[in-house]
C-alpha cells in the first residue's frame, strides 16, 4: 500500500471542465460530484439543474504512462425548475446530491435529486440500429404492403455511438422541507431521502409509497431547535443507517427495532469545549456532512472548522479530530455576516480508509493521512496548476512574518469554496468542484 | 445596509474580534469604561454586533424562495442565547456606548411604506411596538435618553422579539400540514396563526410586524405568543390575506 508521501504532491491532470469561461452563469455552479462505485463513471450536478457524467477512458497498451482520463460521456437535464402553487414559492432545479447504484448490467442507473424529488436515471449505450424493415423504409416512410415482393429479417447494423439517459422513476412529494442527502441501501432494493425533519424509506421500484422512517419535529414548531443535516446508510448492514444534527450530534438507528427509528441505538457526541464557547458554538457544531468509511467500522463528521473520525463503538467522544481552518475561529463573527459561516462543507474518505479529504476557501482542500498523521494544503486553481505539473502545497500564515508563497486569511477568497469533491473508489484520483470549474487530479505515476 | 444611521465597516467587526481576543487586564486606560473590563465590553459590542445580524438575516429573506430551515433554526438559536446571555448578565452591563444595531426594521418590499424603527424616526411616537418606554431592567437609561433610542435591548424585549421571529421563521412552512385545518379562524386564533403565515412568505408580514402603527407600546410582560401575535397582525391585511385565500 502507498504510503501518503507518495501522493504529495498530486500530478495535475488537464481539467476536463464542464464550462470554463471566467464568468460563468449561476447555473453552471457544480452542486455535487460523485464517482461510481467501479470508479470508471464520475457525476456532476450542478445549479442548473444538469448532470454531467464523464467516463473515464480505457488506457491504452501503446501509452501505459497515459492513465485514462476522463471525458464527457452523457449530459442531460434531470431536473427542471418548479413552482408550488400552494406555498407560491419556487422549487430550485438545483442538485443536490447524486448517488449511484452498483451496475448490474449493461446500463448504469444513478439518483439525483433536488429539493424536493428524487429521479432515477437510467444510462444506456447504443451503437446498433435495425435496418431493413419490410413495412418501412430507409427513411423511415411506410412503405405500401402491395408492393412488397419478398421478405427478409432485419439486421444490426452498427452506428455511432449514442448515450441516453431516460428518467426510469420519480419519488416525489414525500418531502415538505427541503431534502439534503439521499443513500442507498447495501441492499440495493431501497433508499432514503433526507429533509430537514424527516428521513423517508423508498423501494427502488415503488414511486407513489415511501415510508417516514425519522421524524424529528415537534409538536408545536415553535420548539423546534435542531434539524437533521445529513443521513446515510452503513455500507455493509442494511438495516443502519446514521443521521447528524445542526447541534453537532449523530445518532445511529437500527430499522429493525421499530417503524419509526424514533430511538436512536448509538448518540454520538462530544461534550462542548466551555473554553472555546461563543456566540457561534453551535453553528460551527452544526454538521455538514456525515460519512461511514468503506469498511463500516467509523463514521467521519464535518462541521464549519474540523472533521471528526468516530468510531461506532465509541460515542462518547471522536477517535480523531482534523483541524481544516482553525485560522477562521477569529474571523467567526465576519464570516457570520457574510453568511460563509452556514457553508456546508463535505468530507470523504479514500478507497483504503486511510486518507480524508475535505474542502476550504481560497479554492483549498485539505488531506489528512490518519496513519501518518501528515495533512497537506492543495489549491484547486488554473494559475497554480500547469499541465503535468505536480500540485505545491499551500499553506495559510496565521499572523507574524508571512513567508514567501505563504498566504495570509487576510486575503483568502471567501468567494472561491470547495464544497464538494469525491474519491475513486480504489484507486487515488480525485475530483474537485471549484464553483463552476471540475478539477480531476490523479497520484503520480511512476 | 446593516443599520439605519449605523455606519459600520468590515473593519470595525475585525476589531472587535481582535479586542475578543486579547485579554482584558487594561480595562483602566480606557476613557469609556469604568466598571467592566475590555475584553468584557467587546464580548459586549460583539454581543450586540450579532444581535443586530441575526435579526436583520432573519427579517432579509427573497420574495418567492423557500427559508432554509436550517438557517433560521441555527439563527434563532443564536438569538436566544443572546437572549439568555442578557438575561444572566442582568442590570448595570447595558454600556451607553454600544450602538443600538437593532435599527433592522429593513423594509425591503414595500418601498412605499416609510420605514420606521426605534433608532431613526426620532420624534416619531407610535412606531415602537417593541420598544417599551419602561424596562424594569434599566431605569437609569431611560431616564436619560428618549425612548427611540434604543439601548442593548432589555432582555424582556429580546423575548418578543424572539417570539415573533420564531412564529416568521418556521410557520412558513406549515402549510402543506395545515392548510386544509379552520382557516376561517385560524388568524385569530393565537395558535393556528401558523396558516396565515404558510401562504405568507409572499407577504411581508415580517415588516408589518415592525411597522404597524396600529400598535401601541405595550409592556414587555405579555411576551405570549398569543396577545404578541394578535396585537401586531393588522386586521385589515388579515382580511386580504383571507380574501385571496378563500377567493371569496
Amino acid at each position: 500500500m502507498k504510503c501518503f508521501s507518495r501522493y504529495l504532491p498530486y500530478l495535475f491532470r488537464p481539467p476536463s471542465t464542464i464550462l470554463s469561461s471566467t464568468c460563468h452563469t449561476e447555473a453552471d455552479i457544480i452542486s455535487t460530484v460523485e464517482f461510481n462505485s467501479s470508479g470508471e463513471l464520475l457525476a456532476t450536478g450542478d445549479k442548473g439543474g444538469r448532470v454531467v457524467v464523464f467516463q473515464r477512458e480505457q488506457e491504452s497498451k501503446s501509452q501505459p504512462q497515459r492513465r485514462g482520463e476522463y471525458n464527457v460521456y452523457s449530459t442531460f437535464q434531470s431536473h427542471e425548475p418548479e413552482f408550488d402553487y400552494l406555498k407560491s414559492l419556487e422549487i430550485e432545479e438545483k442538485i443536490n446530491k447524486i448517488k449511484w447504484l452498483p451496475q448490474q448490467n449493461a446500463a448504469y442507473f444513478l439518483l439525483s435529486t433536488n429539493d424536493k424529488t428524487v429521479k432515477l436515471w437510467k444510462i444506456s449505450e447504443r451503437d446498433k440500429r435495425p435496418e431493413g424493415y419490410n413495412l418501412k423504409d430507409e427513411d423511415g416512410r411506410i412503405k405500401d404492403p402491395s408492393t412488397i415482393t419478398s421478405l427478409r429479417v432485419p439486421v444490426l447494423q452498427p452506428m455511432d455511438l449514442m448515450v441516453e439517459a431516460t428518467a426510469r422513476r420519480v419519488f416525489s412529494n414525500a418531502h415538505t422541507y427541503h431534502i439534503n442527502s439521499i443513500s442507498v441501501n447495501s441492499d440495493l432494493q431501497t433508499f432514503i431521502s433526507t429533509d430537514d425533519l424527516r428521513v423517508n424509506l423508498w423501494n427502488l421500484e415503488i414511486t407513489d409509497r415511501s415510508f417516514n422512517i425519522v421524524d424529528i419535529k415537534p409538536a408545536n414548531m415553535e420548539e423546534l431547535t435542531e434539524v437533521i443535516t445529513s443521513a446515510e446508510f452503513h455500507p455493509q448492514q442494511c438495516h443502519t443507517f446514521a443521521y447528524s444534527s445542526s447541534k453537532g450530534s449523530i445518532r445511529l438507528c437500527d430499522m429493525r427495532q421499530a417503524a419509526l427509528c424514533d430511538k436512536h441505538c448509538k448518540y454520538f457526541e462530544e461534550p462542548e469545549d466551555p473554553s472555546t464557547r461563543s456566540f457561534f458554538s453551535e453553528i460551527i457544531s452544526s454538521i455538514s456532512d456525515v460519512k461511514f468509511s468503506h469498511n463500516g467500522r467509523y463514521l467521519m463528521t464535518r462541521d464549519y472548522l474540523t472533521v471528526k473520525v468516530w468510531d461506532l463503538q465509541m460515542e462518547n467522544k471522536p477517535l480523531e479530530t482534523y483541524q481544516v481552518h482553525d485560522y477562521l475561529r477569529g474571523k467567526l463573527c465576519s464570516l457570520y455576516e457574510n453568511d460563509c459561516i452556514f457553508d456546508k462543507f463535505e468530507c470523504v474518505w479514500n478507497g483504503s480508509d486511510s486518507v480524508i479529504m475535505t474542502g476550504s476557501y481560497n479554492n483549498f482542500f485539505r488531506m489528512f493521512d490518519r496513519n501518518t498523521k501528515r495533512d497537506v494544503t492543495l489549491e484547486a486553481s488554473r494559475e497554480n496548476s500547469k499541465p503535468r505539473a505536480i500540485l505545491k502545497p499551500r499553506k495559510v500564515c496565521v499572523g507574524g512574518k508571512r513567508r514567501k508563497d505563504e498566504i495570509s486569511v487576510d486575503s483568502l477568497d471567501f468567494s472561491k469554496k470547495i464544497l464538494h469533491t469525491t474519491w475513486h473508489p480504489h484507486e487515488n484520483i480525485i475530483a474537485v468542484a471549484a464553483t463552476n470549474n471540475l478539477y480531476i487530479f490523479q497520484d503520480k505515476v511512476n | 445596509m446593516l443599520g439605519c444611521g449605523v455606519k459600520r465597516k468590515w473593519s470595525c467587526l475585525e476589531e472587535l474580534e481582535v479586542e475578543a481576543e486579547q485579554d482584558g487586564d487594561e480595562g483602566g486606560e480606557d476613557e469609556l469604561l469604568v466598571g467592566p473590563s475590555r475584553s468584557e465590553m467587546s464580548r459586549l459590542q460583539q454581543r450586540q454586533v450579532v444581535l443586530g445580524l441575526c435579526l436583520e438575516k432573519l427579517q432579509r429573506y427573497q420574495v418567492g424562495m423557500e427559508l432554509s430551515l436550517r438557517r433560521s433554526v441555527l439563527l434563532i438559536n443564536t438569538l436566544r442565547q443572546i437572549q439568555e446571555d442578557m438575561r444572566s448578565d442582568g442590570v448595570g452591563t447595558c454600556s451607553p456606548d454600544v450602538h443600538p444595531d437593532s435599527c433592522i426594521l429593513r423594509d425591503d418590499f414595500r418601498e412605499d411604506m416609510p420605514v420606521t424603527c426605534p433608532g431613526c424616526a426620532e420624534g416619531d411616537g407610535d412606531n415602537l411596538s417593541l420598544s417599551p418606554p419602561a424596562s424594569p431592567e434599566s431605569p437609569s437609561q431611560e431616564a436619560n435618553s428618549p425612548p427611540d433610542q434604543q439601548k442593548p435591548l432589555p432582555a424582556a424585549t429580546v423575548s418578543a422579539f424572539s417570539d415573533a421571529v420564531n412564529a416568521m421563521g418556521y410557520l412558513s412552512d406549515f402549510a402543506l400540514d395545515d392548510i386544509f385545518e379552520d382557516i376561517d379562524t385560524s388568524m385569530y386564533e393565537t395558535s393556528d396563526l401558523t396558516s396565515a403565515w404558510a401562504s405568507g412568505s409572499l407577504w411581508p408580514v415580517s415588516v408589518s410586524l415592525w411597522a404597524d402603527e396600529d400598535v401601541k407600546m405595550r409592556p414587555p410582560a405579555h411576551s405570549s405568543p398569543g396577545s404578541l401575535q394578535s396585537c401586531l397582525m393588522d386586521l385589515n391585511e388579515l382580511d386580504h390575506i383571507m380574501e385571496i385565500l378563500v377567493k371569496s
